[in-house]
């Protein structure tokens, strides 16, 4: 601890803090920007990266509708669907408004146009499941949006003469033929940047006053609304704006980005409680530690799907071999529960936020102001009803 | 702070049920008057605080603030007509700290306003408040006392023309109290009229030029603390009636 606390001293009489996150946080964009020129790396493991990125999307996306604006939904990966199946359905069908003279047909809509609709569309729904979502708090709220999800899952599993069923949907291709790099580069990248659009503009929407009546409204709906912030307003807004953010994620992923075609079995809970997961693992008040959470759960996911132990001490197995292969396919998920366990109980910021705290230097901040101390500050009787 | 102050209501009613919590109750309040609420328990007032907040809407009956009604507009409209409040139980946004708390008011209702403005006057606001020490720690690690003072502390960030104070002296250090006493007649002396909700009946006294008192969800008086004291009317509210009499 000793050590620690010189480096730590010696970082903040030096660099700084935020100065050397900063830096490790260009440094691991540097990594990003570097790993699919690695001529060694297969486009197996770039694939799990562009998954990788795609979760870390849909993680702290939720993080700002609960984690932050305190809106604990269950509807996140049905919202990612409508822009996916809206963008493929467009594509392959088009569409018409007859009241606006609108015509939309397959060959006058490219990819990009598609991929606009369905975010448009998920922005829409948000809009209404925003409004209806009004009154509801808790656990209500939860079992609304579980409901909705499941809703919009069985209509696209029922619905196979449009949606393909179970079989899923194929989306119109945005990368072109003619484009296609079989290293996986342009895909790595695209999904890549709009990661880190996605990222910014989250960002930009925590560090704002939007940011800070979120959270109010997250601490206590009726505070707020006596503080003069217009609830309605921002509930309304929080669902519009991540809607369309994992509407656009959705819509891209499935345009043979990530995947080739988006499934009904995408869209069950289980796959929302994933999203979660990960959220708070990383830190679901963070939207960098869920991204980075989402990330490197995906990962280690993947990397565990088998795990090859070699036999210590001359130890042999019977057919003579020193290391046997542990299918750890279904078990790797059990570990999975033991980590979220492990968070809620003992990290409930998730695991990250001790790192991402320690580098904002948020301590250094309050050292600064608790030098003026009032002696009725240490009467007993004053810290009565102090949380934890 | 406001020039011109007219808060009116005109035969407010609330029922719940079978339940009638608040009974066809009229006042105004015209000038930056220092006024106690008070009525023995369930008599109505957080009732009829709610009510004037926005927090609920009257049954019947009509409320004015300086010309606009106010009854039916959703409390953050109603904070933002002129009308700030605190709560029974003090609701500090526990996750953030004093300094981001006292920036949600005031970001909400000075949108205009530079950042670094707004801090500045939340500065001066914590440090009248004896709290500007805790300025960066979050409110969750504050007492019971210190959130009362962030409370009273947000309300003046909101600038309002009348302030309802519902309990600000439950449970708090007699040190403390007197910090709010100061508060009280700073904010009075700035031109805001002060409805003053306590069970402190020495306090209320001590304070208040005007008592307005409620028994059963219905008004029975309205004037000069030293008439409403001898008022048979609240003696009775207070001490109860003998069964023969």
């Amino acid at each position: 601890m000793a050590v620690f606390n010189r480096f730590e001293t010696a970082i903040d009489a030096g660099i700084g803090r935020r100065r050397l996150g900063y830096l490790l946080l260009g440094l691991v964009l540097l990594f990003f920007l570097w790993f699919p020129n690695d001529a060694s790396q297969s486009n197996y493991a770039k694939t799990v990266f562009i998954s990788g990125f795609f979760y870390a999307i849909m993680a702290s996306s939720w993080a700002l509708l609960a984690g932050i604006a305190g809106q604990f939904s269950f509807g996140h990966m049905a919202f990612m669907g409508i822009g996916a199946y809206v963008a493929g359905l467009i594509a392959r069908d088009g569409f018409i408004i007859a009241g606006l003279g609108i015509q939309i047909t397959p060959e006058s809509i490219s990819a990009i146009g598609a991929i606009i609709v369905g975010t448009v569309v998920a922005g829409l729904v948000g809009l209404v499941i925003g409004w209806l979502l009004l009154r509801l708090r808790a656990a209500y709220l939860a079992l609304f949006t579980i409901a909705f999800a499941e809703l919009f899952r069985i209509a696209m599993l029922t619905e196979y003469d449009y949606t393909g069923g179970s079989n899923g949907l194929s989306l119109r291709p945005l990368i072109e033929v003619a484009e296609v790099d079989t290293a996986r580069q342009i895909e790595y990248y695209l999904m890549f940047a709009l990661l880190i659009v996605c990222l910014l503009l989250m960002y930009r929407v925590v560090n704002s006053p939007i940011g800070m009546f979120l959270r109010a409204m997250r601490e206590d709906e009726d505070a707020a609304s006596a503080l003069g912030v217009n609830v309605v307003r921002y509930k309304i807004l929080v669902f519009v704006f991540t809607s369309m953010i994992v509407g656009l994620a959705g819509a891209i992923f499935y345009s043979d980005v990530g995947s080739e075609r988006i499934i009904p079995e995408q869209l069950e809970v289980l796959q929302m409680s994933l999203i979660i997961a990960y959220a708070v693992i990383g830190g679901m008040e963070s939207l960098i530690g869920a991204a980075a959470g989402a990330f490197i759960s995906r990962y280690m996911l993947e990397a565990m799907r088998e795990v090859v132990i070699t036999l210590p001490f001359g130890l042999t197995m019977a057919d003579g071999s020193d290391a046997f292969t542990w299918e750890t396919g279904a078990w790797r998920f059990a570990l999975f529960g033991l980590v979220m366990v492990f968070t809620l109980r003992y990290m409930r910021n998730g695991l990250l936020y001790p790192i991402i705290n320690w580098f904002s230097g948020r301590d250094l901040v309050m050292k600064k102001t608790v030098s003026k101390r009032h002696d009725w500050d240490d009467d007993p009787a004053q810290l009565e009803g102090r949380d934890e | 702070m406001s020039s011109a102050i007219h808060l009116e209501l005109n035969n407010v009613s609330k029922r719940f049920g079978g339940n009638q919590a608040v009974d066809h109750v009229s006042f105004s309040v015209t000038k930056p008057e220092l006024i106690g609420l008070i009525g023995p328990n369930g008599a109505g007032k957080t009732t009829l605080t709610n009510l004037m907040s926005g927090m609920l809407k009257p049954s019947s009956g009509t409320i004015y603030l300086n010309g606009r009604r106010i009854d039916g507009l959703a409390p953050y409209d109603v904070t933002r007509a002129g009308l700030g409040r605190t709560f029974q139980i003090t609701r500090a946004l526990s996750r953030m700290t004093v300094m981001e708390n006292m920036m949600v008011p005031g970001l909400a209702l000075h949108p205009g306003m530079q950042q670094a403005e707004l801090e500045e006057r939340a500065h001066e606001i914590l440090d009248l408040l004896t709290i500007d020490h805790l300025t960066y720690e979050y409110s969750r690690a504050l007492s019971g006392g210190q959130r009362k003072l962030l409370e009273l502390g947000r309300l003046l960030m909101l600038d309002p023309a009348v302030v309802i104070l519902d309990e600000p002296f439950a449970g708090v250090h007699p040190r403390l109290q007197e910090t709010i006493y100061g508060y009280i007649h700073r904010v009075h002396d700035d031109g805001t009229a002060i409805i003053l909700i306590s069970h402190d009946m020495g306090a209320v006294f001590e304070l208040s030029e005007r008592l307005i008192v409620l028994n059963y969800g219905a008004l029975i008086a309205d004037g000069a603390p030293q008439q409403v004291k001898n008022d048979p009317a609240v003696i009775d509210a207070y001490l109860g009636h003998d069964e023969d009499d």
